[in-house]
């Protein structure tokens, strides 16, 4: 079973986090300079944090229109009320809020609308093929197995579509984004043990949905 | 430990974020415990399944679109006058001091004695200039708006952007600073490279499809009459207006102008893989497979034309596509 990581230990740990708090420390300059006025230093916070929000709006709305959508909303309300940002949490977290109450007011819209995409879908609406940029040609030498794994795609999307917007949101922070669930607290506005109870419930339904399958 | 909370902290073990001396007291359980063993194996295969969804990176015509767009609106917003960039930095002060309050009241403190005395001066002061004064303000301020129509101020109009505000103290002039943008016209040859310089902005002329249409129409009519089209980034041109003009005609006449580098360029057929694979309009799909036609050996092109051959909404698209697909030998 995985637990917390061990303390890190030697020269290589405290080098490490020296570097972070360099990166945060330029961090910190580029975001004053931005709420001082600065359009390049916000540009350049934008390039650091873009491909993360794009990522996260495109996996969990499964249109890259959508995503675009998200990924303006959200640097354009970055771009007005950065000069509220209090330093008192990490500017990641600070974004990362926006973008997830984002996602999830576009999670309640789609369920109530009942709007399902089972696979990405382009700018124009037109399905991509998520193998088609890979370099490979088996995927087009074995259509029965390129059927079996967008059937099996539909089902998932289909599973985590019956969660709650927020049991989704926490599912898709820890288990495809990777974060830590004090971190997924932060961004909700909730505590640690919340995120986890969360998870858990999440975890249980998708269970249950795609007991089926297996 | 009971299966209920084992349960959970199989769930947090599984992702990880367990502290060391819990994971250890659920290894203990674990063991002698089946049901809960079953519990992990299948929350391990319910992950196992979830992975089935893969993350997709974003592409780069994702990014460079979703950039551009952000790029314009905040191109589009407008420009804080001077005194709200004093209130935001007054309030960004406030909120930065609200960190620190022993700073804070020794500030406030500060702050409340120098403004008291530095407001008593000013009282003074004024009344003292007030009482010197008062007869020839009277008599200045009325003349004041036909002196500003005698004296030759300059006609705001077409203003571009505002470099500098002073305020001079004490009084109620200010004096801005703006740059202008003064309409002009050229003349020239379609050679001529500031012409051409000057209808490779126009592409991306966001305002008007109009001249957008315009430019793109000449400089795709340049390349396909074979005048020079290497240097000066006009195919990079034609190549945007391709990807990313919100108008069908403009998109339309940019995949003509680099029908003839389609063979050549590799960044053009890749243009016009994009632009079969993702435009809206049906009518630019069909012209690019045409395009393409010429190199359907190469196994990109194959790719696209296999996978749009069986997925695109529209029939005669998916059929155009298969008819192409028909005609050259299957590569091994």
């Amino acid at each position: 079973m995985g637990g917390a990581g061990r303390d890190g230990a030697g020269p290589d740990a405290a080098g490490k986090e020296q570097a972070r708090l360099q990166a945060r420390a330029d961090e910190n300059e580029l975001i004053r300079e931005a709420q001082g006025g600065s359009r390049v230093a916000f540009d350049s916070l934008v390039r650091q944090y873009e491909h993360q929000v794009l990522r996260l709006a495109l996996h969990l709305t499964g249109s890259e229109h959508d995503a675009e959508d998200i990924y303006q909303e959200a640097f354009l309300k970055a771009f007005r009320y950065i000069g509220n940002f209090r330093f008192e949490c990490s500017f990641y977290t600070w974004i990362y809020r926006i973008v997830t109450n984002l996602c999830l007011d576009q999670l309640r819209r789609k369920k109530t609308r009942r709007e399902d995409h089972a696979v990405v879908l382009d700018h124009s609406g037109d399905e991509i093929d998520l193998l088609a940029s890979v370099s490979d040609n088996r995927s087009f030498s074995n259509p029965a197995r390129e059927l079996d794994r967008k059937q099996l795609g539909e089902k998932i999307q289909a599973a985590l579509v019956k969660l709650t917007p927020r049991e989704r949101m926490v599912f898709e922070l820890k288990h495809y984004q990777g974060l830590r669930l004090r971190t997924i607290g932060e961004m909700l506005n909730t505590t640690e043990e919340t995120a986890k109870n969360t998870l858990f419930r999440a975890t249980k339904k998708l269970r249950g949905q795609l007991a089926e399958l297996r | 430990m009971k299966c209920e909370l084992a349960h959970e902290r199989i769930v947090t073990g599984a992702y990880g974020e367990l502290p060391d001396d819990q994971a250890h007291e659920l290894d203990r359980h674990l063991a002698e415990c089946a049901g809960c063993r079953q519990e992990r194996e299948q929350l391990l295969a319910m992950k196992v399944l979830a992975d089935a969804l893969p993350v997709v990176e974003p592409g780069p015509n994702l990014v460079a679109r979703s950039r551009l767009r952000l790029d314009e609106a905040l191109d589009a917003l407008p420009a804080m006058h001077w005194y709200e960039r004093v209130v935001q930095r007054l309030m960004n002060s406030v909120a930065g001091l609200q960190a620190a309050p022993l700073a804070a009241c020794l500030l406030l403190v500060a702050g409340l004695g120098a403004g008291g005395l530095g407001g008593f001066e000013f009282a003074q002061n004024r009344a003292a200039h007030a009482a010197a004064t008062t007869p020839a303000l009277a008599t200045a301020k009325v003349p004041a708006p036909a002196q500003a129509t005698a004296a030759a101020q300059p006609e705001i109009a077409n203003v571009a952007s505002i470099s500098g505000i002073v305020r001079q103290p004490g009084t109620e002039m200010v004096e801005v600073s703006y740059n202008q943008l003064v309409p002009r016209k050229i003349n020239g040859s379609l050679d001529d490279p500031e012409i051409r310089q000057l209808l490779m902005l126009a592409t991306e002329n966001s305002s008007s499809a109009g001249v957008r249409d315009d430019s793109v129409g000449l400089l795709a009519a340049e390349c396909r009459a074979g005048h020079s089209c290497q240097g000066a980034g006009i195919r990079d041109a034609l190549m945007v207006a391709l990807r990313y003009d919100r108008n069908a005609a403009v998109r339309e006449k940019a995949l003509e102008g680099l029908e003839p580098y389609v063979s050549q360029d590799v960044r053009v057929r890749n243009a016009v893989l994009e632009a079969l694979l993702n435009d809206s309009d049906p009518r630019i799909r069909t012209e690019s497979i045409n395009l393409l036609e010429p190199v359907e050996a190469d196994t990109s092109v194959r790719q696209v034309l296999y996978s749009v051959s069986t997925s695109d909404d529209n029939p005669q698209i998916r059929n155009t596509s298969r008819q192409v697909l028909s005609r050259v030998p299957e590569i091994q």
